[in-house]
Parts: C-alpha cells; sequence; structure tokens
C-alpha cells in the first residue's frame, strides 16, 4: 500500500483575488465519438495554485488544451480573462510548460538564454529585430527560476530539473500571469522536484502568478498545491487541499459510490449519481 | 539585367581578386573571370549554399533531413514533365511540382493523415516514377540534359538559370531571417508557440514552401540526388560541435562552404563531377569532426578517472 508523505501546507497568506481568471462551465469534449471530458464546471481565481490531477486517460491534457482553445468543444464555454480562448489580447498573458522529457528535440543546441528569448515573441512582435524590453524580461525570467549561472549552457547539457526550470523560465519571459503546466515532475530526480515544487510555491506567493498544473504524482502536488481538481471525465472532487481524500479514500471517488463534489469557489454542490 | 547578372557583376570582381592565391591548376578558372561559365557557377553556389545552410540548421532540428531529398526527386518529375513538354525552362516546372508537393506533405502532416517521413517516401516515389515514366513514353530517355539535373552539371548554369538560383536565394533569404525567430519558437515547441500566439501552421507552412523554392534552385547545381548533401550534412556536422543555436549557425556556414570549395578544388584538379565530389567531400568532413569528437570525449573521460 503507497503511502503518502504530506508535508506541511504552505501557511503563508494567499493572495487571492476575486477576479476569475478562467470560467468554465458545462464543457464537454467529445474525440473520434468517445465522451473525454462533461459537464465540467471550474473557475480559478488569480493567484490559486491549483492541482488537477486524475488517472491517466481522464481527460486532463484534454481541459487544459479545451481551456486556452486548443481543442474544439463540443458544448459548454470557456473564457479566460473574460475572453474567449486564443483570443489576441491573450497574448503572453499564458505560459505553458510541458513535460521535460518532451519539450526539445533532440538535435538542437539551444542555450537556456535562446530558449527563454524565445517566450519573448507573440503575434505582434515576432517578426521585429528586437524589442526594448526583451533583454530585461529574459533577465528577469532567468533570475526567477535561478539559472542565472547556466544562462549561456546549452539546454540539453543541463539536468532534468535544471532543463524544466528553464522551460519554466521561457513560459514566464513573456510576463505571463497564468501558468499551465502538463505533467513538469516526469523525468525528474526527487531532489529537483522537490525544489521545482518551491519554485512554484514561490511564483505563486512572491509573483502572484496562478498557478494550475497537471500531474499524477498527487504526494508532490498537494505539497504546494493550495486547491485540488480531481478528475475523471468528470470533477469528482474540487476543494481545498486540506480536504483532499487520502488516497485509499480516492476509490470512492473513481465511480464507484456517489461522489462527494466539494465546489467551493461558486457554491453550489452538484453531487452525481453514477452509471 | 537580371538580378542574377547584377549580383554576378558585384561578386566576381571578389573571386578576381583573390584568384591569384587559390591553389591548383584548374581551380583558379573560377575565380579568375577566364572563363564567365566556372565563374557564374561558383556565384551560384556560393548563393545556394548559403541559403541551403540556413535552412538546414531548422530542417535537422524538425527531424525532416529527408525532406529536401523527397523535394529533390519531385522537383526531377517535374523537370521531365517539363523537358517533354519542350519547355525553355523546366526548372519552372519543377518549381511548381515542387512547390504543390511540399504544400500537399505539409498538410498532410499537420493533420496527421500520414507521419513525417510516410508521406516524403510516396512524394519522393512517385514524382521520380513520373518523371522516368514520361521520358520514356515520350521517347526521350536519359539524354544528358536529363541526366544533368539527376547529378548536376555546375557547367550548365546559364544567365537564365543564374537569375533563377539568384531570386529564389535572395527571396528565401531575406524570408528565413525575418521569421527566424517565431521558426524556432515554433520548431522547439509548438504547443507553447501556439499558446503564445504565433502562427504556427502558417510559419510551417511558408517555411515549406521556401523549402521547396530552394531544392528546385539547387538541382542544376547539385543534381537532384544530392541535394541534401548541402541542404544538412554542414548543419548535422555544425551540430556537432556547436554550443548554441547561434554558434550552430556559423558552423553551418563554415562547414557548407569548406564542402563547396574543397569539393570544387578536387572536382577541378581531378576532372570529377562538382555536385558529387562536393557532397563527398561534406560527408567526409562530417566523419572527421565525428570520430574527432568521439576521440577527443573519450580521452577527455578517461583523463577524469
Amino acid at each position: 500500500m503507497p503511502t503518502i508523505e504530506i508535508n506541511q501546507p504552505p501557511v503563508k497568506e494567499q493572495k487571492v483575488s476575486d477576479a476569475n481568471i478562467i470560467e468554465v462551465s458545462d464543457l464537454s469534449v467529445v474525440r473520434s465519438g468517445k465522451m473525454i471530458i462533461s459537464n465540467i464546471d471550474l473557475n480559478i481565481k488569480k493567484g490559486e495554485f491549483v492541482g488537477l490531477v486524475g488517472p491517466n486517460g481522464s481527460g486532463k491534457t484534454t481541459l487544459l488544451l479545451a481551456i486556452i482553445g486548443l481543442l474544439k468543444i463540443n458544448s459548454g464555454s470557456v473564457s479566460i480573462y473574460g475572453q474567449r480562448p486564443m483570443s489576441r489580447i491573450l497574448n503572453g498573458k499564458i505560459g505553458w510548460v510541458s513535460q521535460a522529457a518532451s519539450n526539445l528535440p533532440q538535435e538542437i543546441r539551444l542555450t537556456v538564454r535562446e530558449l527563454v528569448k524565445l517566450g519573448t515573441l507573440n503575434s505582434t512582435n515576432m517578426l521585429f529585430w528586437s524589442n526594448p524590453n526583451q533583454a530585461q524580461q529574459i533577465d528577469k525570467a532567468i533570475k526567477m527560476v535561478g539559472l542565472e549561472d547556466v544562462e549561456h549552457i546549452d539546454v540539453a547539457r543541463l539536468s532534468g530539473g535544471q532543463r524544466q526550470r528553464a522551460v519554466i523560465a521561457r513560459a514566464l519571459a513573456s510576463n505571463a500571469e497564468l501558468i499551465l503546466l502538463d505533467e513538469p515532475l516526469v523525468g525528474i530526480d526527487r531532489s529537483s522536484r522537490n525544489s521545482l515544487l518551491k519554485l512554484l510555491d514561490q511564483l505563486c506567493h512572491d509573483e502572484g502568478k496562478t498557478i494550475l498544473m497537471i500531474s499524477h504524482d498527487l504526494a508532490a502536488i498537494r505539497q504546494t498545491a493550495h486547491r485540488m481538481v480531481y478528475l475523471e471525465e468528470q470533477i469528482r472532487f474540487d476543494g481545498p487541499t486540506e480536504e483532499f481524500p487520502e488516497l485509499e479514500k480516492l476509490a470512492s471517488l473513481r465511480g464507484i459510490n456517489p461522489v462527494h463534489n466539494h465546489d467551493s469557489d461558486n457554491g453550489h454542490n452538484h453531487s452525481k449519481e453514477e452509471e | 539585367m537580371g538580378v542574377g547578372m547584377f549580383i554576378f557583376e558585384i561578386i566576381a570582381p571578389m573571386l578576381e581578386f583573390i584568384s591569384p592565391v587559390i591553389p591548383g591548376e584548374f581551380f583558379p578558372y573560377f575565380f579568375n573571370g577566364k572563363l564567365e561559365m566556372l565563374q557564374r557557377a561558383l556565384v551560384a553556389i556560393i548563393m545556394v549554399t548559403i541559403v541551403a545552410g540556413f535552412l538546414g540548421v531548422f530542417l535537422l532540428i524538425q527531424n525532416l533531413a529527408l525532406i529536401g531529398d523527397g523535394l529533390a526527386h519531385v522537383s526531377f518529375g517535374g523537370v521531365a514533365v517539363g523537358v517533354v513538354l519542350g519547355a525553355t525552362s523546366p526548372l519552372t516546372y519543377a518549381l511548381v511540382f515542387s512547390v504543390l508537393a511540399a504544400i500537399l506533405i505539409h498538410e498532410m502532416q499537420s493533420r496527421e493523415l500520414l507521419t513525417g517521413d510516410a508521406s516524403i517516401a510516396i512524394f519522393l516515389t512517385g514524382m521520380l516514377a513520373l518523371g522516368l515514366v514520361i521520358l520514356r513514353v515520350s521517347g526521350g530517355g536519359i539524354t544528358t540534359e536529363i541526366h544533368s539535373y539527376l547529378f548536376g552539371n555546375l557547367l550548365l548554369v546559364d544567365e537564365e538559370s543564374l537569375d533563377m538560383i539568384a531570386i529564389i536565394s535572395i527571396i528565401s533569404m531575406i524570408l528565413l531571417v525575418t521569421i527566424r525567430s517565431p521558426l524556432l519558437a515554433c520548431t522547439v515547441d509548438p504547443l507553447a508557440a501556439r499558446i503564445q500566439g504565433l502562427p504556427v501552421r502558417a510559419i510551417g507552412l511558408l517555411f515549406s514552401i521556401i523549402t521547396a523554392a530552394v531544392v528546385v534552385s539547387m538541382v542544376k547545381l547539385v543534381g537532384a540526388l544530392l541535394v541534401t548533401a548541402l541542404l544538412v550534412t554542414p548543419a548535422a556536422t555544425a551540430q556537432l560541435i556547436g554550443r548554441s543555436f547561434r554558434s550552430c549557425m556559423i558552423w553551418t556556414q563554415v562547414f557548407g562552404f569548406s564542402a563547396v570549395f574543397g569539393g570544387l578544388y578536387l572536382a577541378a584538379e581531378l576532372d570529377a563531377g562538382g555536385g558529387s565530389m562536393i557532397a563527398l567531400f561534406a560527408a567526409v568532413v562530417f566523419a572527421i569532426v565525428a570520430i574527432s569528437k568521439t576521440t577527443f570525449n573519450f580521452f577527455i573521460q578517461t583523463n577524469e578517472n
């Protein structure tokens, strides 16, 4: 029986404002005739650190892609900062971090600085030779993730943890306020994992970033996230991390028993009877 | 006067200036202007090498090293159709065929109908076969002209071809330099690039079209079968020793030029084919660098232990 080690949850005061950054209501996505996610209601406020968990194939990445507008949604609505997803106004507001193992091609020599620089591009500035704030933005992003010492080193020579920090810096370089992470801890050793989580915690508390992170590493994510969302086609748990059930009780969320669905944000509970 | 000759008039005096220090018995004729035909060939191949190197770095990262080969075979099919139809400039047909194929391959890949390699392989063999069938049916067969498109013939660069090569090279270079940053962003992480708001599809399509055009400009010089040598080998060699994207770009040009000058020197002195000698030289340089690097790393590691 695997045990979950729980470190002390962050005691710092959360700077969560009332404004919803992400508003998802009644979202469903069907792909090749199969329902991937359905009836999703999810609101995320500025400054929150939300952990999105669930078994493989439960639709976590699908939900993330639907939120940013890269997947066709079949019903429901999504808005980010009050805008439709992929709207031009959102340029630079959202940073995306994918798995360290898969986020860089093999045949490339790219220094940390060159990689982070790519994050400053958007559809309006991409063809300019340089923009005045670019160097500053790059410096700031590299400093935030603590890679100043290796900024001129080829990314391929870095450790998995450092490489993931570099990718996070790329996401931060546009001054993104909302950081989305898809399994950022995969392929990263334990000590780097903890320092990465600490970094994300700092970004949330000190820089006021809003973080939505997918991970199947429950032990890791509940160390840092304020709020947990358990997804398995539908949202089966949504609430503060402290109330997230222990692993053995998770079975009760997995479609066997009626589900306790705690929705702390919009205050409406919707218990779901299972098929 | 066309663009090609305009550039020729600028570069030719420079070549003549350095011609006294050029070694060899026949190689200096590429520089000294006594045979304008050879000088023209050198100018053409210099332009093509610069663009091909720039393009090659991106092709390599995208794992599309073989697309150059595929498009070159498609161009050959186009050339064959042009020759049979009696076109004055078969390369125009090649350009149309190559660009269309590049767009189709790009669409097939981005719609995930076929993976990269398979779609390239289908176009490569399909269009090569079309070319050969058309040539045979029309009764022409593999003439000297056709032969020169397959294996390249530097001596067949007339003013008209030089113009076409120059126009393609200049436009491609301007476009590539303009889109280099977003192109790199799309190559490194397409998903992140889309979320940043970059037009990933449009950039990919533009890149495919540029590749197709550059390949066509190379077909007459180094030959359809050998295009990949200048497109990919210098970039692959650079990737062995470069430590940043910028340094890879610079090393690619160094290796590209070394292949062209080394290959042409040997071709001139040994009376071998220009295109094939360039390709061979590039491959040998790659082998030397790869072996040196491995040996070097081996000794570094043994010293450390």
